[in-house]
């Protein structure tokens, strides 16, 4: 033992620098696995921890009518008679447009809006910007509290004055943190006002309002929630307790942590790619040195383990730091990201995160360095007698296939581990098996091909062709590691751009760029009036009704089924559903029949695709709406399915005419013509002014919306993607030193006979350029290939071949892989050839 | 005691197989001082790596102190290198990673030899390289390489020293030196030596000569007769130089001298 101990530790001492790249390998990639999953972590510790702070409440009874008072007496009874709630509010929530009561100020803006009453909230905290807590006094006399990007969205100050509805509020203070509020996605910026003055403001008459009563309990809501559900049993009243949300919200966030991580164990496995090429290397240098403890005694075992040793305490050192790498990359998301994340999130490490990153890092270094350290057994002492290449290849070697499964099983179990799911771990490492299978397959047609071209042109360019097939050449393993990386970041960006292509409404002629609902029947006329005077183009206006499903084929949905409830948000919600007579152009049938004019005058609905689907029905099946109390039944009469690019409306439900034209009906309205910013915002001040009820959607200010959140998203993914270029970068410059030696020797000799340092340097870049240009292909090659069949066959939006993405990713990734490539051997040009000849 | 018995060794050239020794048998008794001499290829190199185990014969036996090493296992075979076999190199082969001092503490470690701090300073010392012990093999010239492997070889008190062209990468007064300290270890010792040598002096010093010529012993003589055999096995072409020096040998008194 104290042979190993010794050996390990002075070998330590002295390879330490030609391991630095399986020390960074290891470390980028334990770095990536802690950085995602704490990220993750801290995350859903910001956002989801408090699910009861989330609903603000421990009971959430909810409904988008008014509760009638047989509804208010079945609650009230229902929670008298559990005895736990020791707290109760109500709130009312709605959008609707604010505009500065300044006539000079010529902004609007959608605003989200919550009528609160005390005591409010009943769990959570709500404090000012100050650091203040909230006082009711602050919305006494039609006060606003609002949220600080109001302020900028208005061009607004605390004391000004807005308009919302037919009411004048007064802003009269900023909050900081919203209860119930973790700035998810939002359409407006949140204002909070006294519930009271919902009605005077005439927002109450708005169609889409939820109302809801909260309440606050001593001891576990399920036995209330389940006693609610039962007694509510075909209203439209939702029921929720923070239980259940949290239970919903703790498997969402469980399985990102667990997919991201899966991203994280890509960047390691390609660490361990590193590791094997350099653990190779390692053993081809150390041939001499333990074919010498060999001779002096030493057996195959012994030495093995003073290798793996050697490596496994670098894996270690490299698992380390990687954890502080992970570190640094939390807080340099924390400089980036600020105001996209949840302001009261952490950006430290669990220790358990730690642990777990570094058992990953040290097993890693153990399944890829195992292998190629068995080469150890094969090198024999005689070699010192007479050096002839005695790595014989056994082909049937039983370890050696031995060890192979077992890293292979490892490598599995570790994936299974990490994704949380034997399914997903192995459709990863299957998928990574795949993909990785195709890109080395391209790489080496590419070097078949490329093959064909040695010798041809000048000197250094067929120099480099030569040397990319060196014995002991890297180049597929480069092409596979860098490749990829190109792949993952190429393929995002082309996604990218073909999404914000999808989004960009001044491309896309068929969605509205102006989008008005809530207008009631009185209003119509005017108000297309307006829109053709201001803009010059005749408004299309369309029914719309809101109704909710109560029953399908008779039977209500029983939200006590957790699948049923998992789909709540889908089919619980409320609806705008239309009628009409023809089927709109960006319709088509998916079965059943479009109705006639001259058919019967029973009710019937066409089902979008999708709906049908997840409500399990079929033509002739029927469907009960509930419409503000009213209980309507109707046939299915077919599916149908919609082309979401060449819409202006998407309605679910579409109603035969005849049945809804006496139910409370507001309209919608839509404007396709691409007004200047301008003209938009001077529309939507006078339609106000005198409709101060009609909702405008300035659909440019939700594209950018939709388009920040994208670019957000993509920039993870790339940032993720840049991790996986850095462990192809380090691959390759792990490579480069494993053939290091033998560019040094082909060196000495071209100087020897007469190439001059121009014409080497020449030779170098044009090798690695070659192998840059190579990898770049096969990565831009595959995105485009992918970004195509997601975009055309997932997200069904239009595709476009991007050439100064596909090139410009090309070009850069070869003078990436040039720049590194020529800077990890640029020392080879200035070694003297004598010195170099001598030693071999 | 070293004994082979018809030991043949063929390896695969291309795609024939290419005879380096054939059906050699010697007996070599404790303490004796071997010079094995032959023209380059003649399989001097690859007999002594046999008897050090380090690689096994195609046919034929080997046996060392009465234990047979042909069908050992290689972890056995490093056990029998460990306890009683030295080998110092033409080319060294120091480990480069190491020290000096390091070098020669690395057999006694993998034995789990007692107070092997003691004994390496002391080696050291017999090889006259106190001060140089925290080098590095490449901060060594040759000569000092060369003691640092003697220093290393004897480490374990081995019974048995093979040496392959000690002197080979040396000029004539360092090659001279590490001559002097190994026979110098092996008298004061009484280590078995067997030295492969194309220095037809150095050879003359030895107490028996064993002459190969393509694989086979053609010439296995003590004392001063040894050096005539010698002058016939090595005569071919291209050997007239070493023929030359073989005829100019001389010390055959020290041969005397060592023999008594």
């Amino acid at each position: 033992m104290r042979f190993i101990f010794n050996l390990t530790r002075r070998e330590i001492r002295s390879s330490w620098r030609r391991l630095l790249f399986f020390f960074l390998c290891i470390a980028l990639g334990v770095g990536s696995v802690v950085a995602l999953r704490s990220l993750i972590q801290n995350l859903t510790r910001a956002v989801g921890t408090d699910a009861r702070a989330l609903m603000t409440a421990d009971v959430d009874v909810s409904s988008t009518n008014d509760f009638t008072p047989t509804e208010i007496a079945k609650i009230e009874s229902a929670v008298a008679e559990s005895g736990i709630v020791d707290g109760r509010n109500e709130t009312i929530t709605t959008s609707s447009m604010a505009r500065p009561s300044e006539p000079a100020n010529p902004n609007v803006k959608l605003v989200e809006l919550k009528g609160i009453e005390p005591p409010f909230p009943l769990v959570g905290n709500f404090t000012l910007e100050d650091g203040k807590p909230f006082d009711f006094d602050l919305l006494a006399n039609n006060g606003a509290v609002v949220a600080k990007i109001l302020l900028e969205d208005l061009n607004v100050k605390v004391g000004d004055k807005i308009r919302i509805g037919e009411s004048e509020f007064q802003i009269r203070a900023v909050f900081d943190e919203e209860p119930g509020g973790t700035g998810g996605f939002r359409l407006g910026a949140r204002v909070f006002l006294e519930k009271k003055a919902f009605d005077g403001a005439g927002i109450t008459r708005n169609a889409r309002v939820r109302r809801r009563i909260l309440y606050r309990t001593t001891d576990n809501p399920t036995a209330l929630v389940a006693k609610l559900r039962e007694s509510l049993k075909g209203t439209t009243i939702n029921i929720q307790s923070y239980r259940e949300t949290q239970e919903n919200l703790g498997e969402q966030f469980e399985k990102t942590e667990n997919y991201l991580s899966l991203t994280g164990l890509l960047i390691l496995v390609l660490g361990g790619v590193g590791v094997w090429n350099v653990a190779r290397a390692f053993v081809e240098q150390k041939r001499k040195t333990v074919a010498v403890l060999k001779c002096l005694g030493a057996g195959g075992g012994r030495i093995i383990t003073v290798y793996l040793l050697q490596l496994l305490t670098l894996g270690l050192l490299g698992s380390l730091f990687g954890v502080l790498l992970a570190q640094a990359a939390l807080l340099l998301i924390r400089w980036r990201f600020l105001e996209t994340l949840p302001a009261k999130m952490s950006y430290s490490i669990n220790f358990s995160t730690i642990v777990q990153g570094v058992t990953l890092g040290v097993l890693i270094s153990l399944l890829f360095s195992a292998l190629p350290l068995l080469q150890v057994r094969n090198i024999k002492p005689k070699l010192l007698l007479r050096d002839e290449n005695n790595d014989s290849i056994r082909r049937l070697d039983f370890t050696k296939w031995l060890i192979g499964a077992v890293s292979l099983l490892a490598l599995l179990g570790l994936a299974v581990w990490q994704a949380g799911s034997i399914l997903v771990g192995a459709f990863f490492l299957a998928g990574l098996a795949v993909t990785s299978l195709v890109l080395y397959l391209t790489a080496l047609l590419l070097t078949t091909l490329l093959r064909r071209f040695r010798g041809v042109g000048p000197f250094a360019l067929s120099q480099a062709v030569n040397s990319l097939y060196r014995p002991g050449n890297q180049t597929r393993i480069i092409l596979l590691a860098v490749g990829l990386g190109a792949f993952v970041v190429l393929a995002v960006q082309s996604l990218q751009t073909n999404l914000v292509r999808e989004f960009d409404f001044t491309k896309n002629q068929k969605l509205p760029s102006l989008f008005f609902v809530d207008i009631q029947k009185s209003q119509i006329d005017d108000l297309a009036r307006m829109i053709e005077s201001h803009i010059g183009e005749k408004a299309e206006t369309i029914p719309t009704v809101r109704a909710r499903i109560s029953h399908v084929n008779g039977e209500p949905f029983d939200f006590a089924q957790r699948e049923v409830r998992q789909q709540q948000g889908q089919i619980g919600r409320e609806f705008a559903v239309t009628y009409r007579q023809d089927m709109d152009d960006n319709e088509s049938l998916i079965s059943g029949s479009w109705w006639n004019a001259n058919d019967n005058n029973d009710p019937e609905v066409s089902v979008e695709e999708e709906m049908a689907g997840r409500l399990k029905i079929t033509p002739g099946d029927s469907i009960t709406f509930d419409i503000s109390g009213r209980k309507i039944t109707a046939r299915v009469a077919n599916i149908r399915k919609l082309d979401l690019r060449n819409t202006r409306t998407a309605f679910v439900f579409v109603f035969r005419p005849g049945a809804l034209e006496k139910a409370p009906q507001t309209f919608a309205a839509t404007v396709l013509k691409r007004a200047t910013a301008t003209d938009r915002q001077r529309l939507q001040r006078d339609i106000l002014e005198s409709h101060p009820n009609v909702q405008i959607f300035d659909v440019a200010d939700l594209v950018a919306t939709v388009q920040k959140l994208v670019s957000n998203f993509v920039l993870a993914i790339s940032f993720v993607g840049s991790f996986v270029i850095l462990s192809g970068i380090l691959i390759l410059i792990g490579s480069i030193a494993l053939t290091k030696s033998q560019r040094i020797y082909e060196n000495a000799i071209l100087k020897t006979l007469g190439a001059k340092r121009p014409t080497l340097t020449a030779i170098l870049f044009a090798e690695y350029g070659l192998l840059g240009l190579l990898s770049g292909i096969i990565g831009a090659g595959f995105a485009t290939l992918l970004s195509f069949g997601v975009s055309r066959y997932l997200l069904h939006i239009e595709w476009e071949f991007e050439p100064r993405l596909t090139l410009g990713g090309i070009f850069v990734t070869a003078v990436i892989v040039m720049l590194v490539g020529a800077a990890a051997s640029f020392d080879v040009l200035f070694r003297k050839p004598l010195s170099t000849l001598r030693s071999q | 005691m070293i004994e082979l018995k018809s030991v043949t060794k063929t390896v695969r050239s291309g795609i024939e197989d290419l005879t380096i020794l054939s059906d050699v048998s010697l007996e070599i008794p404790e303490g004796q001082f071997v010079a094995l001499t032959g023209a380059s290829g003649s399989g001097k190199s690859t007999l002594l790596g046999l008897m050090a185990g380090l690689d096994a014969p195609t046919s034929g036996t080997i046996t060392i102190d009465g234990d047979e090493i042909t069908r050992m296992s290689e972890d056995d075979l490093a056990g029998i290198r460990s306890a009683k076999i030295g080998f110092i190199f033409q080319s060294f082969h120091l480990i480069p990673s190491l020290t000096a001092f390091e070098n020669i503490l690395i057999p006694m470690e993998i034995r789990g030899a007692p107070n092997a701090a003691d004994r390496a300073n002391e080696l050291l010392r017999d090889v006259d390289l106190t001060d140089r012990g925290h080098h590095y093999p490449a901060e060594l010239s040759g000569g000092e390489q060369q003691r640092v492997a003697i220093a290393r070889a004897f480490a374990n008190e081995p019974k048995i020293l093979l040496a392959d062209e000690p002197t080979g990468n040396l000029d004539s007064k360092n090659g001279r030196h590490i001559f002097d300290l190994m026979t110098d270890l092996h008298k004061r010792r009484a280590v078995t030596l067997v030295l492969v040598t194309h220095d037809h002096a150095l050879a003359a010093e030895a107490q028996r000569q064993i002459v190969l010529r393509d694989g086979v012993v053609v010439s296995d003589e003590s004392g001063r007769d040894a050096v005539t055999g010698m002058r016939d096995a090595t005569r071919g072409p291209g050997d007239a130089e070493t023929v030359r020096r073989g005829d100019t040998a001389k010390g055959d008194a020290e041969v005397v001298d060592l023999a008594t």
